[in-house]
């Protein structure tokens, strides 16, 4: 069994998510459309930005373009439509719209390339890859419109690939550092289902701190948890047990909280995507105690490497990739550039 | 000469009514902007509109599944008037020629449906058949909301994209042949992308790589080198002849657009009347859906001018009502030319009565049913309501300025046939004067050919005779007793509420001489103004009787 049908056997969505600009994002897509034109799999093949965010909305213009075979279901948005160079047969004109115009879904009858792109909005974007499976798409592969680790969020796709490289530094041992310290990030364990994570959920709609002592479930009239330190730190007292932070933690926010208060508390984020720590300090911070529980986590479907980095320099493809899979374990890595 | 302004049609209710009818295509949506009273002297075009409305009820009643359908429909239907103008002069993009194919499906189904349908609609909301066009971009007749420029429309365009693969195919197996025939004599093996990627720090192999003649370096940085297959002339006619046979393919692709585009553009004009026709036909279910939720039916128009409205309700008020688990009290009322006025207890509902007839027969007018279980109506050439307005107050106006102001502008715009509804004129001045000028005004408009309603706390001002004089049952009829108690255990907000419950609504036609009812005191007290007060109120009413 091909990799890709061993991908789709348990996925249905897959977003491809770039550790850096130019880690391999737009090759690892490169890479998993050959194989699928070896295995002789349907992809559905879309992008998405991320909701909520003006730029975004704007830079929706940074459009990949990637090679399709003919079968392939794709998104096109009626302004990239003649832009293509694969003869794409119209199946549906969507009602989502993106600023190149409202989404048609479309099959490459003749093989080229095409720019692909689709909805922002996290919840079209779940419904249009549904119609794109309608459709026949065995396997949905999404390609972020823009590098960004935070469109790894959950709710845009069941798993990830995530893209990383020599990009990220000179030194490899710095790569893989960097590489599993993400890893370890999108796995931090779920808060388990039962009534704590019952509480938790009907309390984060509200989008505040959220203090939970026993049966008591305290919020805090504070919107952001970025200048919050202090005053959740006064907030915290003896028998606190959980922290639901709505929106990002920072170094900051940790900093501000007596050290005997972090060994006392367990931290709830909606989501991994909601950290902003770098790997030495994540390091640090749990050395110190911290400990960090998601209603969320997110699966990693795969990691690509890529041995090429744009400013020139490579890495051996063998020691790259040895030594990823030495730290990563059981998730399955896959060197793009690969010659064999 | 407009039939009113555009606060009478907000004030009485119309705008709330328009605004919830439900059109859900482009088409309807423009038609229902369009919307035009019919004056006196349209009523054959009035009735012929209403009954047409009329069927497409009883459609909605008897065939649910299909109207279903036929919103289903409506509701992916865009606006393509643009792309259907644009194919006369025009060749049209292939979202385009796709769109306007969806466009043909969607009114195929739309026609087979009003087809079977055991309700012959009428003949303006039936579709032409474009069938024979359908066919031009669906030859295949798959009938499939799909579209490309398939290799049905040209065999030129078939032979050239089977050319064109064939080419690709050649292409291919040559450099194949090559890349072996390089891998046997050189003894190397190269990647299916014909690359070959080699360490530098093989010094021997880069320099065996770099002396074979047929291979080229194309990537390289200090740990790796990239080399590939040398381009050859076989490759670069091959090469050539894929670029000719791409601009042969656009060009025909081209082609088939334009034969398709004129074709379209000849059918132009029945499209466009199909467009037209189904924006009648949504706005005309939408109106039917409104009629049936909101149990309206269809007036009688006549072409004497008078306004009869059995059980009448107004939709505003009964949603806000309904809202509230509750329900409207219907009011039945006949108006004749001359002046009818309303009198009755504070919070009787003459205001409301007031709206509701200007709204019924706003609605009728516009070729709407209209709330109650029965209403004949003749047509007016102006409607206004004068009615306290905190948009003037903002402005700085005096309510009492405002309303002279609006009295001064309704009178210049009054002429035959003219339906005037009065809130509480001159309430805003001193009672001497105000009653003055109510009385003389209802002088002025029972010598006119209007229909005049007025509602009023002012007694005696109907005193020249020929005036009617409506009154609100209002608490006369209440059980005091139960009120009472009631109002007792109530909290200061459901006081007004159980008020509401004990009032009647209803009208009933008075002898002019009579007195109007005094129930202002009896509220105020229910509503909590201290007994202080309300007594000494009282005894002033009492000293002001014995006076007379």
């Amino acid at each position: 069994m091909g990799f890709l049908s061993r991908l789709s056997s348990e996925y249905k969505r897959i977003s491809i998510v770039g550790m850096a600009k130019n880690a391999g994002k737009t090759t690892t897509l490169n890479h998993l459309i050959e194989e699928a034109m070896d295995e002789g799999m349907v992809l559905g093949i879309t992008s998405t930005g991320r909701d909520g965010e003006n730029t975004d909305l704007v830079t929706g213009t940074e459009k990949p373009k990637v090679y399709l075979d003919s079968g392939t279901i794709v998104s096109v948005p009626v302004q990239l439509y003649d832009l293509s160079d694969a003869g794409l047969e119209i199946l549906r004109m969507t009602r989502y719209s993106t600023a190149l115009g409202q989404v048609m879904l479309c099959r490459v009858v003749e093989s080229g390339y095409v720019q692909v792109a689709g909805p922002v909005n996290t919840v079209d974007h779940k419904k249009m890859c549904d119609e794109m499976i309608d459709l026949g798409a065995e396997l949905i592969l999404i390609d972020g419109a823009v590098d960004r680790k935070s469109i790894a969020g959950p709710g845009t796709s069941d798993a990830i690939v995530l893209a990383t490289g020599a990009v990220l530094s000179r030194n490899l041992k710095k790569v893989v550092e960097e590489t599993l310290h993400i890893v370890g990030l999108y796995q931090l364990p779920r808060v388990p289902d039962g009534s704590l994570r019952k509480r938790i959920e009907a309390g984060a709609v509200k989008e505040k701190i959220m203090l939970i002592k026993g049966e008591e479930t305290r919020m805090l009239e504070l919107k952001t948890s970025l200048t919050a330190g202090k005053f959740l730190d006064e907030s915290i007292d003896e028998g606190t047990g959980w922290v639901y932070l709505p929106g990002a933690m920072t170094q900051g926010v940790i900093d501000d909280i007596h050290p005997a208060k972090l060994k006392q508390i367990s931290f709830v984020l909606k989501d991994p995507t909601k950290i902003f720590i770098g790997a030495t300090s994540w390091q640090q911070l749990r050395k110190r105690g911290l400990k960090v529980f998601v209603l969320e986590n997110i699966k990693i479907a795969a990691i690509t490497v890529n041995p090429y980095a744009p400013s020139g320099y490579s890495f051996e493809h063998k020691d790259l990739l040895t030594a990823m899979q030495k730290a990563v374990g059981n998730i399955p890595v896959i060197d793009v550039k690969s010659v064999f | 000469m407009q039939l009113s302004n555009s606060k009478t049609k907000n004030e009485i209710g119309f705008d709330h009514v328009v605004n919830n009818i439900n059109v859900v295509t482009p088409f309807g949506k423009r038609r229902i902007k369009e919307i035009q009273p019919f004056m006196p002297g349209d009523e054959g075009y009035l009735e012929h509109t209403l009954s047409q409305l009329e069927v497409t009820l009883d459609m909605v009643e008897r065939e649910p599944r299909k109207v279903d359908i036929l919103r289903e429909v409506f509701m992916e239907m865009k606006d393509n008037t643009f792309t259907i103008a644009h194919s006369a002069n025009n060749i049209l993009t292939v979202v385009e020629l796709f769109e306007i194919k969806t466009l043909l499906l969607q009114m195929t189904a739309i026609r087979d449906n009003l087809i079977s349908s055991t309700i012959p609609l009428p003949e303006e909301f039936q579709l032409h058949d474009l069938l024979e066009l359908l066919n031009v971009l669906d030859p295949g007749k798959d009938r499939l909301n799909t579209f490309y420029i398939y290799d049905v429309f040209s065999e030129k365009l078939t032979l050239r994209r089977r050319e064109k693969r064939k080419i690709e195919l050649d292409l291919r197996k040559v450099q194949k042949e090559r890349r072996r025939k390089v891998e046997a004599d050189y003894g190397i093996s190269m990647t299916p992308k014909f690359e070959l990627p080699v360490s530098k720090a093989d010094r021997a192999l880069i320099e065996k790589v770099k002396a074979i003649p047929e291979l080229m370096l194309s990537e390289e940085d200090y740990i790796t080198a990239t080399f590939t297959l040398k381009r050859d002339e076989t490759v670069d006619l091959f090469q050539m002849a894929l670029d000719e046979i791409n601009e042969a393919i656009d060009e025909e692709e081209l082609a088939v657009q334009k034969k398709l585009s004129g074709r379209i553009a000849s059918y132009r004009s029945l499209l466009e009347e199909n467009c037209n026709r189904i924006g009648e036909l949504d706005f005309n279910l939408a109106k039917a859906l409104y009629a049936k939720e909101n149990h309206c039916v269809k007036p009688d128009i006549t072409t004497e001018y008078l306004i009869e409205i059995n059980e009448g309700r107004q939709l505003v008020v009964e949603e806000i009502l309904k809202r509230k688990g509750k329900a409207f009290c219907p009011v039945t009322i006949d108006l004749k030319e001359g002046v009818t006025c309303i009198t009755g207890a504070n919070m009787g509902g003459k205001t409301v009565t007031l709206k509701l007839v200007g709204l019924c027969a706003m609605l009728a007018q516009h070729g709407f049913f209209v709330p109650c279980s029965q209403a004949k109506i003749g047509l007016s050439s102006y409607i206004h309501i004068l009615i306290g307005d905190s948009q003037n107050l903002q402005r700085g106006l005096s309510s009492f300025g405002s309303e002279m102001e609006e009295l001064r502008v309704m009178l210049e715009k009054s002429k035959d046939r003219t339906l005037l509804l009065f809130d509480e004129l001159a309430s805003g001045t001193n009672p001497a004067e105000g009653l003055a000028l109510t009385k003389s005004l209802v002088d002025y408009l029972d010598k006119k050919p209007y229909i005049s309603l007025i509602t009023t706390h002012f007694d005696h001002i109907t005193g020249m005779g020929v005036v009617r004089n409506l009154q609100v049952r209002g608490l006369a009829d209440a059980n005091f007793q139960n009120l009472a108690r009631e109002i007792r255990y109530a909290n200061k907000r459901e006081r007004i509420e159980v008020i509401g419950k004990y009032m009647d609504y209803r009208l009933f036609e008075v002898d002019k001489d009579q007195e109007i009812p005094k129930d202002a005191l009896n509220i105020a007290g229910m509503l909590g103004i201290s007994s202080e007060i309300i007594e000494k109120a009282k005894k002033y009413m009492e000293d002001r009787n014995h006076e007379k």
